[in-house]
């Protein structure tokens, strides 16, 4: 199945279309990236950060290097927040650098050259903790928002499955649940991000909410939005329908979706949510991980679906488990197979040099010995490269 | 062979410490902290440069100093302190002293914690103030804690004195180690106690070192208050005798 998978994607590359969909860059664009490949700076700051700021460029020569992120994109394309640990770093900074590294760079590549009319792959970023899986996941999704596409995107789908208060039970399937308040805020976060294509999807049918309110067919899907944010009670099933218009209306090429979703096994897990018989609830009883489950399965066409496997916020699995196998069990991998796995692994040397760079730069490495080529083998040998860890250790450096 | 000989080093060792401290440190009152050490343990060599030298850069003191270290008795590194680069005794004794009941990973984390909470503090001052302020502002954590620290230091101490049935506080110089133990004591004790339940150590701690660095503060006022105490009772200075 990964065979086939394989020579789907090698078939598009071969017709070559991404260098076409996204046309060639502008003259002087193309100059600027001709000179920065040509010329390597040898100045510091050139060595960690590269001046390449759309994602659609990056290519080898930008591996290891720091790129940044305008800060009203942030609050555009990422309005719930970033990773708490990152948005300490962003406001500290005042800036948002993220790394260009290989297992951002694979997906690019299979995304530029995805065909529309197949249906939608799954790729699944998988890796030990604190690798970047989620940060690789941000930088696919800044792609993607800066080509135009509609992000579905869900930040941590195991905020869904544990510690949720005030659920109802549905008034659309007397045998699942609703959640209010976690699809409420999700709502908000989907009408910031995607504002220009709520106006231009129509609703393809009638929704009625109760005795006084219904949406008619051919209304945008704004409104919908809209009534799921005012009357929270309808807000989970606004989202189920939000979820069902843009699955059936994603072949018809007036946008291409992007369904991105940090943490999946949760989806395939067990929750920590009990019924008011203090009895544990499946998650299939759940009527917003019963949605995301029909929308991460690959019978539409017309996106992609980036999917990273979490196990920080996982309920019930063993520390070291990484592999989707462990993490996602029989019946979540059943549900994703076929897909492609990426793997997240620990930085390189060269990433390491260029990450320790940057925190220098910034001068976020106060301590004098950390300057010095005893501290830098050092905090390689504390942190193993693993990105997260070495992000904890020059915190308080 | 080497059992009998600590037990025998153990067993002088009461004695010769009792022989040994001249000048007692409180006048009428024993010592209470024993080593289980005698005299002839020798501290521990923690330093990774001393160990990396090759035979051929030693000098004929060194190599004499190694020959003999092998006949002798050492004492066994205590687990808190390692080799590290970044390592700093200060720190590590103000997390002794932070710690309860033997939980040092939890003291080290509140002190790791607090030193990331002061330097993103400072970030934020830096990057909100101008140009020319830029400059004065200081952002490693290490230098405002230090610095922190020495200003809570008394200069001066009070000591209660038993003179005709009445104690009477009488002005003493303090030591440097007492200055220390006390400035690093009362910085934990302000942060313990004078914060609201739910706000947490490290948030409270690094406020007290950023004002205490300023020479403001809770802590820097209760050394004001000690010396003023002993500027009061200055008559009293004659009743100390060392």
């Amino acid at each position: 199945m990964l065979k086939r998978m394989t020579r789907l994607v090698s078939g598009a590359r071969q017709l070559d279309p991404g260098r076409f969909l996204h046309g060639e860059p502008q003259a002087p664009q193309s100059l600027a990236a001709h000179l920065d490949n040509q010329v390597p700076d040898e100045s510091p700051r050139a060595t960690s950060c590269t001046s390449e700021d759309d994602p659609a460029r990056h290519g080898e020569q930008h591996e290891g290097r720091h790129y940044r992120i305008p800060l009203q994109d942030l609050r555009t394309v990422f309005p719930h927040g970033l990773p708490p640990r990152f948005g300490m770093q962003v406001r500290t900074f005042n800036e948002a650098c993220l790394m260009v590294r290989k297992p951002a760079l694979e997906l690019l590549r299979y995304l530029k050259n995805t065909n529309f009319a197949h249906p939608a792959v799954r790729y699944v970023l998988y890796g030990e903790t604190g690798t970047g899986k989620t940060l690789s996941l941000c930088h696919v999704i800044h792609f993607c928002a800066k080509q135009d596409w509609l992000i579905l995107h869900i930040p941590d789908a195991h905020l869904w499955v544990k510690n949720c208060r005030g659920l109802l039970q549905s008034a659309y399937n007397k045998l699942r649940f609703d959640q209010p308040v976690e699809a409420s805020s999700w709502l908000k976060d989907f009408q910031t991000a995607n504002e220009r294509f709520l106006s231009q999807i129509k609703v393809q049918e009638k929704y009625v909410w109760n005795k006084r309110e219904s949406t008619e067919k051919g209304r945008p899907l704004g409104e919908v939005v809209e009534q799921g944010l005012t009357r929270v009670k309808n807000a989970t099933d606004a989202v189920g329908i939000v979820l069902k218009e843009l699955k059936r209306q994603s072949g018809s090429g007036a946008f291409r979706l992007l369904v991105a979703v940090d943490g999946v096994n949760a989806l395939w897990g067990r929750t920590t949510l009990r019924r008011e018989e203090k009895s544990l609830m499946a998650p299939e009883e759940l009527a917003l991980v019963h949605g995301l489950r029909k929308m991460v399965r690959n019978d539409w066409h017309g996106g992609a679906i980036v999917l990273t496997l979490s196990q920080t916020g996982s309920l019930f699995k063993p520390r070291k488990a990484y592999l989707p196998q462990e993490l996602l069990g029989k019946e979540g991998f059943d549900a994703l197979d076929p897909f492609i796995p990426i793997l997240v692994s620990n930085y390189s040397p060269e990433e390491f040099e260029s990450c320790v760079q940057y925190y220098l730069e910034n001068s976020w490495l106060q301590h004098e010995k950390a300057q010095t080529e005893e501290g830098k083998k050092e905090l390689l040998f504390l942190s193993n490269a693993n990105p997260g860890q070495l992000e904890r250790l020059c915190a308080y450096l | 062979m080497a059992a009998p000989a600590v037990k025998a080093a153990r067993g002088r060792s009461v004695l010769a410490l009792g022989l040994r401290r001249a000048v007692p440190r409180l006048p009428g009152l024993s010592q209470v902290r024993w080593s289980r050490y005698g005299p002839e343990y020798r501290d521990p060599q923690i330093d990774k440069e001393y160990y990396r030298k090759t035979l051929a850069e030693l000098t004929e003191e060194e190599k004499y100093e190694q020959e003999l270290r092998k006949t002798q008795l050492i004492k066994a590194a205590p687990a808190a302190k390692t080799s590290s680069v970044f390592e700093d005794p200060v720190i590590s004794k103000f997390t002794n002293m932070m710690m309860k009941g033997g939980n040092r990973v939890l003291a080290r984390s509140l002190m790791t914690q607090t030193l990331e909470a002061v330097k993103r503090k400072q970030f934020e001052k830096y990057h909100a103030a101008a140009a020319e302020e830029q400059a004065t502002i200081e952002r490693n954590p290490y230098t405002i804690f230090h610095q922190a620290l020495k200003n809570c230091e008394p200069v001066i101490g009070l000591m209660p004195i038993l003179r005709g049935g009445h104690f009477y506080q009488v002005p003493v110089p303090l030591p440097d180690r007492r200055r220390r133990f006390l400035a690093m004591k009362w910085m934990i004790t302000e942060c313990r106690e004078k914060k609201h339940r739910r706000m947490l150590m490290p948030e409270k701690l690094s406020h007290e070192l950023l004002e205490a660095f300023h020479n403001q503060g809770p802590v820097i006022k209760k050394k004001h208050d000690m010396h003023k105490m002993a500027e009061a009772n200055r008559a009293l200075a004659h009743y100390r005798w060392w």
